[in-house]
């Protein structure tokens, strides 16, 4: 009974060698799982071991039981442990088979992007509404009224001519008087947006920020015949030329993102009184002297002054109690000086190199 | 505008640099466009003395001189000129010089004879346009001095961009009152001593019927003059100041025009007939100008004429036949005063410009009309000879802008500078001319009658704000009005972020570009005066100018491109005109090209249909396509008009391949416009709650007649499935093999969800067979 029970521990033992030694050689988890059932399934090997067990007497079974039990358990743990192992070696696998070359060029998405014009006009806009300065707009096939008489320059008025005027063929303004032409600068918007403006609120205080595309019959390397301007006004009761500096020196400070410093030159426009040039210190060379700047450390940026009294009068506005001031900025100008564009006939052209370049995609 | 230097110093003992002069102008509003050397480039040219001079043994024209420099050993210079004799003084151009012509000074051998410089005329000097002989220097020229030095030719020249108000400094003189008053320095008038005047030369008859426009008129005449060139000097300081030299006479005038400021004109006097008169034209009286062309002018247009017909526009220019030439011997001197407005109108109606008309449109000084009459009547005795006789005089100079006087209080002028102003700048102010004074706060200005753009407060503002100088203004932020933020359209931001790059293109274009897209209805609005005819017509779409665009670019190697662009097209109207905004896209080439993970694509109508939708869609809004082939430049068979609810909102489609052709555009090329005007303002996203039971998806496949459309196709499906259903799309297209021809396999996938319970397969069974039963109905189709 003894040699029973012991050939049944032998086969037992040689059992857990062998399985051990299979689980130990298994190279997948498939393998291993095709072990499992070979020693641990229903028809498994040690099922057969433990038909064995019947034909021992009842006094041995619980010992040769123990016996098969542990057996189980060593095989069951073994294989746990050789399936945990199997599958960090496959995820190792794996891993080094999904290796890419991550310094391939990503999918291309559609690049599109604002013009540079667009961008310079929405930062512009952007800051003068932070400052509560409203947005208007005007049309650019305009009179001669709004575009010149009502901004005080009368017909045999020189800077008239300096306007270099497109104008409409056999278009007539509203009384018939006149030839329309295209807006020569968005000054006309002043008019339009104070008559407006009266109409529904009566009196100032008023601030307006229009931008728009402006006409010059003038066509050369530094000169376009359509190009952006935003002008800005504001009027109120003793709006003073130092306001336009403050005002000034803010918008150019936060537009070219550094503190630039800014001085005013005597000028004459006719719409403004005082007028003054404007200019900014290099944004180039720090003021201190470039081929931008021709040395002299500063570049002129835009015309301003205190709106000319026949302009309020023109609109109804009583120019002993209220006073404003007005600027046009040259857009195309200040994003050119902004993003370093050297010529002008760039923004026009449409190069998609360019305005891939230029193009912020916002 | 060019002044030199030295005619400034000629009124006001500037001792400052000419950068810090340059600077003063332009703090006082005169800007200052550039400070030039031009006669830099004669250094090396020295006062030479002829000590011999014999003929050259081999050429007759030549002769050999003998010259001192200053220098140990006299000069050899073999010379082509005759005007010079031994004691002359001559400039003289030493080896390694270079000229102002280009011309560099080389030692050389002239017909065998050595030859260590060159004599210079005036013309090699940069000093006049041509000469003949060499420049003959004054007597007390120190030998061996630079020429430059001595002639002051090194001097600077202030290039002046005057501004239209400014006419009192058009000229030297004004300009030096303005620098003299803000100094502080003295400023001297320069004039010549009296004019001596004989009775024997008659005083011309001059009436005058022009009323304000021609307050003031004189005229002189000088008999006897010889005509000569200009002396040196006088070439030379007028091509330094930018003007050529005509002759003696006219160079005069022109010299106490831009010295003075008074533009005056010189008739020959033998060509006129009868009595001179300053009078408006009669309509259609022909004129020649001096410029050559001959003018008809009009009733109204101010003239200076005799008995036989026009001699000037006054003001602007004389005519040809009377003008003063190197022939002339007694001259009719004119000196006047003529409204700036009627100056204007007539020299824009023209389009002519002279030196004169650019001073009398932005106003002379009234005062200054004897007194450079005076002058130039001296110099022109002093220089070339002739008698002159008595002046006659029309009208009051005393009188024109006279008594022009400005009263408001300080405060008013302080509050609008935003700064207050000291009592000591109405002195620099009555040293420009003003007559000042204050009172309290009341002020009282009488206005200088050269000062033609003083009228009001806010004029004087503008003078005080010049003399303090803007740098003395704070800069300080007004209150800020608390505004509405004012919500940026995003047409433009939406669709570049659809992957297209926008463009900015003229408004205007060729009159055959705008055929191209739009019919000629008589709507079109063109420009008088186009830069050319590329650019002369308002555009009605912008389509051309994206084709235009697109060309550039693919003639530039880009495989393709996608474009947007936003702005307006123009049309006449019943109300006069209508400015329309829009939107407008433009696709072609290759949409993807060969990379790593993809091969190339190129774009089609279902690219540019996408981004459309996409666009729509941001805005809470769908569009609905109809085909239409009648769009004109659109390929029929691909193009369509867009709809949102009722309204037509827009168009896309292929472009007619000829079209595209005209561009140098083989590949197809797409292009879409969307009126923004007309469409309806965006909806804001409403919340619906998320359904909790989950849907049931099913795919069917049929076979169609090709033709039938696919919004047809889903709008039976969405009607036969009930109410259950959330989404109906096309998920596949096949007409390859095992389709027979003229069919088109759909696949049509359809999903139903219920917000209250899970669906069961009865659900999907009943909507399928509704579907199958509708395809096979409207369409003819059976399931594959
Ligand atoms: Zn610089």
């Amino acid at each position: 009974m003894m040699s029973e029970i012991d050939a049944l521990k032998v086969q037992l033992e040689s059992l857990q060698s062998e399985a051990l030694a299979a689980f130990a050689a298994a190279e997948n988890p498939a393998a291993l799982q095709q072990l499992r059932v070979h020693y641990l399934g229903k028809k498994g090997a040690l099922t057969e071991v433990l038909k064995g067990v019947g034909r021992l007497p009842p006094e041995a079974r619980p010992v040769i039981g123990q016996y098969v039990n542990d057996t189980k358990a060593v095989l069951a743990g073994a294989l746990e442990r050789g399936e945990a192992e199997l599958a960090v070696r496959a995820k190792a696998i794996r891993i080094q088979a999904e290796r890419i070359d991550i310094t391939l060029p990503g999918r291309k998405a559609a690049a599109g992007g604002l013009h540079p014009v667009q961008q310079g006009l929405d930062e512009m806009t952007e800051i003068f509404s932070q400052m509560g300065f409203a947005i208007a707009e005007g049309p650019e096939i305009e009179d001669e009224f709004h575009n010149f008489d009502a901004l005080n320059i009368p017909p045999e008025h020189p800077a008239r001519a300096m306007h270099d005027t497109f104008f409409i063929k056999d278009m007539l303004n509203e009384a018939g008087t006149e030839p329309m032409l295209l807006r020569t600068h968005t000054s006309p918007v002043q008019i339009r947006a104070m008559k407006r403006f009266l109409s529904e609120s009566g009196e100032p205080p008023l601030a307006v920020v229009a931008p728009g595309r402006v006409y010059r019959c003038d066509y050369d390397v530094t000169h376009s015949p359509m190009f952006h301007q935003v002008e800005v006004f504001k009027v109120d009761r003793n709006v003073s030329m130092a306001h336009l500096k403050g005002v000034l020196r803010h918008f150019l400070s936060a537009y070219f993102e550094k503190d630039v410093g800014i001085r005013l030159r005597p000028h004459y426009f006719p719409f403004t009184e005082p007028s003054a040039e404007v200019d900014i210190s290099c944004v180039f060379c720090a003021s201190k002297g470039c081929r931008i700047c021709k040395g002299s450390g500063w570049i002129e940026v835009l015309g301003s002054g205190m709106i000319h009294p026949n302009v309020l009068r023109a609109v109804g506005i009583d120019s002993s109690e209220f006073s404003g001031f007005a600027f046009g900025l040259g857009v195309e100008r200040l994003v050119m000086l902004k993003q370093g564009i050297p010529d002008l006939r760039l923004f026009f052209e449409n190069d998609v190199r360019f305005l891939r370049k230029m193009g912020g995609t916002r | 505008m060019k002044i030199p230097f030295s005619w400034l110093k000629a009124y006001v003992p500037l001792t400052s640099t000419p950068e810090q002069i340059a600077a003063d102008l332009v703090r006082l509003g005169h800007e200052v466009e550039g400070v030039e050397l031009p006669r830099a480039g004669v250094k090396g040219v020295r006062v030479g003395l002829i000590l011999s001079k014999r003929p050259h043994p081999d050429a007759d024209k030549l002769s050999l001189l003998q010259l001192d420099i200053g220098e140990a050993e006299p000069l050899a210079i073999v010379c082509g000129a005759s005007n010079m004799g031994e004691g002359d003084k001559v400039p003289v151009a030493t080896i390694g010089t270079s000229l102002p012509n280009g011309l560099k000074i080389k030692k050389g051998k002239i017909r065998g004879e050595t030859s260590c410089g060159m004599c210079c005329s005036e013309t090699e000097l940069g000093l006049a346009e041509d000469a003949s002989g060499l420049l003959i220097l004054p007597a007390d020229a120190p030998v061996g001095m630079e020429v430059g030095e001595f002639l002051a030719l090194e001097e600077a020249v202030f290039d002046l961009s005057i501004t239209p108000n400014r006419g009192d400094c058009m000229n030297a003189r004004g300009l030096a009152r303005d620098l003299a008053a803000d100094a502080g320095l003295p400023f001297t008038d320069v004039v010549q001593a009296d004019v001596v005047t004989s009775a024997d030369v008659v005083a011309p008859v001059v009436a005058v019927a022009a009323g304000e426009d021609c307050p003031v008129y004189l005229a002189r005449r000088i008999d006897g003059v010889k005509v000569t060139d200009s002396p040196a000097w006088m070439q030379a300081a007028l091509l330094m100041a930018g003007m050529r030299p005509v002759n003696g006479i006219v160079d005069v005038l022109n010299y106490l025009m831009l010295t003075m400021g008074q533009p005056m004109h010189a008739f020959d006097a033998d060509c006129l007939a009868g009595d001179v008169s300053v009078r408006t034209a009669n309509d259609g009286e022909p004129f020649a100008a001096l410029d050559g062309r001959n003018l008809s002018l009009r009733a109204g247009d101010l003239v200076v004429s005799d008995a036989n017909g026009v001699l000037a526009l006054a003001g602007i220019m004389g005519s040809l036949p009377s003008g003063v030439t190197d022939q002339t011997v007694n001259i009719m001197l004119e000196s006047a005063f003529f409204r700036p407005a009627r100056i204007s109108e007539t020299r824009r109606s023209y389009a002519m410009v002279s030196e004169a008309s650019m001073r009398f449109e932005r106003g002379v000084d009234p005062l200054m009309v004897a007194v450079a009459m005076n002058q130039a009547t001296a110099m022109i005795c002093d220089l070339y000879g002739g008698v002159a006789g008595a002046v006659t005089a029309c009208g009051d100079a005393a009188a024109v802008n006279a008594g022009v006087e400005v009263h408001c209080r300080i405060s008013r002028i302080e509050s609008r500078l935003g700064i207050t102003i000291p009592p000591a700048t109405d002195e620099v102010l009555a040293r420009m001319g003003f007559g000042i004074s204050r009172q309290d706060d009341q002020l009282h200005v009488v206005v200088p009658p050269f000062r033609h753009d003083i009228s009001i407060p806010e004029d004087l503002s503008e003078e005080y704000a010049r003399v303090i100088g803007f740098d003395a203004i704070p800069a300080i932020l007004p209150p800020l009005a608390a505004t509405m933020p004012v919500q940026k359209s995003r047409f433009i931001h939406d669709a570049v972020a659809g992957g297209f790059l926008q463009v900015v293109s003229y408004a205007f274009i060729s009159a055959d570009e705008q055929r191209l897209f739009v019919a000629d209805d008589g709507m079109d609005i063109a420009l008088a005066n186009p830069i050319s005819d590329a650019m002369s017509v308002m555009r009605r779409s912008a389509w051309p100018g994206l084709l235009n665009v697109a060309r550039h670019n693919l003639n530039r190697q880009q495989p393709g491109v996608a474009l947007v662009e936003q702005g307006r097209t123009y049309a006449r109207s019943d109300r006069g005109h209508d400015e329309n905004s829009v939107l407008a896209w433009l696709v072609t080439g290759e949409m993807e090209q060969d990379e790593w993970y993809g091969t190339a694509r190129s774009a089609d109508f279902f690219d540019l249909k996408g981004a459309v939708e996409a666009w729509l869609s941001v805005r809470g809004l769908s569009g609905r396509f109809v085909a239409d082939d009648a769009i004109q430049g659109l390929q029929a068979g691909q193009s369509a008009k867009i709809l949102v609810g009722r309204s037509e909102v827009g168009r896309i489609g292929r472009v007619d391949a000829d079209i595209a052709a005209r561009f140098d555009i083989d590949a197809p090329v797409f292009v879409a416009e969307m009126a923004l005007d007309l469409l309806p303002a965006a909806k804001p996203a409403k919340f619906a709650p998320l359904p909790e039971f989950p849907g049931v998806e099913r795919d069917l496949v049929f076979l169609f007649e090709r033709g039938c459309s696919s919004d047809a196709i889903l709008d039976a499906v969405r009607s036969a499935a009930g109410k259950l259903l959330t989404e109906a799309r096309i998920f596949d297209l096949y007409d390859g093999k095992g389709v027979p021809d003229g069919k088109v396999s759909l696949g049509i996938r359809f999903v139903l969800q219920d917000g209250s319970r899970t669906l069961t397969q009865e659900d999907s069974d009943a909507a399928s067979t509704a579907i199958i039963a509708a395809m096979q109905k409207r369409f003819d189709a059976p399931l594959r």
